[in-house]
C-alpha cells in the first residue's frame, strides 16, 4: 500500500510533476547539483501536499495549493539559477586546479624528450608552467571567494562569467600547446614522451573547454 | 509581513531554526512559520536557494538521512554557522534597539532628575 505523498509525487502529469519539470528544463548547471536540487524541491512539494491532504483537501488540490504557496517557475528561477551557476563557476575552478599537476608533468616530459637546451619546444615548456601556475592561482582565488571569503564579501555578480572566460582562455592556451606538441613530436630524441605529453595536454583543454563552456551558459542564464 | 521585509532576515532565520538540531526543507519551512506564528509571508520555494548558499558558505552541513519512509536532505549548523547565528542576533538586537529609540522616543529617554 502506499502513502498518500507517494501517490501525489507518482501521479503523471500532476502539479508536482508538472511543476518540477519546468523548473528542472530551465534549470542549467553541475549534473549532480542540479538533481540534488531537483528532488529536494520535489520532496518539499510532496511534503507540503501532503500536510494539506491530512486537511481534508484532496490530493490533487493539495498538490496545486502547495505549488502555489512554493512560488511561481519565474519567482524562483533568479535564485536557484544564481547558485547552479556558482557551482559550475566552483567546478570549472576545480577542474582548471586538476589540470595544474597534469601541465607540470608535461613540462617535464617535453624537457625530458629532448636535451638540446637551444631546442624550440623548451620556451612552449616554459609556456605551459606558466600557464599552470597562473591557472593554480586563479582556480584558488576563485574558490576562495566563492565559498568562505563570501562571508564577509559579497560574490560579484559577474565572476562566474569571468571564471568562464578564462577557463576558456586556458582551454584555448592548451590547445594551442597540443597542436604544438602534435606538428613536432616527429623531431624529438624520445618521441613517445612527446606523443605522451600531447595526449596530456590534449586532455587538459577536453576537461577545462566542457567546463568553461557550461559555465559560460549558465553565466549567461543567471545574467537574464 | 511582507515578503521583501522578510527576505532579507532569511539567513538569520533558517540559522535560528536549525540551533536545536538537524532538519529537511520542509520541516525548516515549518518551524519557521511556526515561530512567526504564521505572520510571515514567505514563499516556502525560497529556502532552497538561501539553504545551498549556506552551505557553500560553510555555515550549514548536509546529508542524506531517513526521515519517515523517504530518504530527505536534512540541514544542521556548523561551528562556524553557530557563530555566525550569534553575530546575527547581536546585529539584530542592536538594529531592534536603534530604530525603536528614533521610533519610539519617549520610551527610551530617561526622565529628568
Amino acid at each position: 500500500m502506499t502513502t498518500l505523498d507517494e501517490r501525489i509525487a507518482a501521479a503523471p502529469g500532476g502539479p508536482i510533476e508538472d511543476y518540477v519539470a519546468a523548473l528542472s528544463a530551465a534549470l542549467h548547471g553541475p549534473d549532480r547539483a542540479k538533481e540534488r536540487m531537483v528532488k529536494e524541491i520535489r520532496d518539499g512539494l510532496t511534503d507540503t501536499a501532503a500536510a494539506y491532504a491530512s486537511d481534508e483537501a484532496p490530493g490533487d488540490e493539495a498538490a496545486r495549493r502547495a505549488v502555489r504557496d512554493f512560488g511561481t517557475v519565474d519567482e524562483l528561477l533568479p535564485g536557484l539559477q544564481r547558485e547552479l551557476t556558482i557551482a559550475q563557476a566552483r567546478h570549472t575552478a576545480r577542474t582548471a586546479a586538476v589540470t595544474v599537476p597534469v601541465l607540470a608533468l608535461v613540462c617535464i616530459l617535453i624537457r625530458t624528450a629532448e636535451h638540446d637546451p637551444d631546442w624550440p619546444l623548451r620556451a612552449l615548456a616554459s609556456h605551459l608552467a606558466g600557464l599552470a601556475a597562473v591557472a593554480g592561482v586563479l582556480a584558488t582565488a576563485a574558490l576562495a571567494a566563492t565559498g568562505p571569503l563570501a562571508r564577509w564579501l559579497p560574490t560579484p555578480h559577474r565572476l562566474p562569467l569571468v571564471i568562464a572566460w578564462t577557463g576558456t582562455g586556458a582551454a584555448v592556451a592548451m590547445g594551442v600547446a597540443t597542436l604544438g606538441l602534435a606538428t613536432t613530436s616527429a623531431l624529438a630524441t624520445h618521441w613517445t614522451l612527446m606523443v605522451l605529453a600531447g595526449a596530456l595536454t590534449a586532455f587538459s583543454h577536453a576537461v577545462v573547454a566542457a567546463s568553461a563552456r557550461t559555465c559560460r551558459q549558465c553565466a549567461r542564464l543567471a545574467a537574464q | 509581513m511582507r515578503p521583501d521585509a522578510v527576505r532579507g532576515h532569511l539567513d538569520a532565520m533558517l540559522l535560528s531554526v536549525l540551533e536545536a538540531g538537524p532538519l529537511h526543507g520542509y520541516a525548516i519551512i515549518t518551524a519557521v512559520q511556526d515561530r512567526s506564528g504564521g505572520a510571515l509571508e514567505l514563499r516556502t520555494g525560497t529556502i532552497y536557494p538561501a539553504l545551498n548558499r549556506l552551505e557553500r558558505l560553510g555555515l550549514l552541513r548536509s546529508s542524506w538521512q531517513s526521515v519517515g519512509e523517504r530518504r530527505r536532505r536534512c540541514y544542521e549548523l556548523t561551528n562556524v554557522g553557530r557563530r555566525g547565528l550569534a553575530s546575527e542576533r547581536s546585529a539584530w538586537q542592536e538594529f531592534t534597539s536603534a530604530i525603536g529609540s528614533v521610533l519610539n522616543p519617549a520610551a527610551s529617554t530617561r526622565p529628568a532628575s
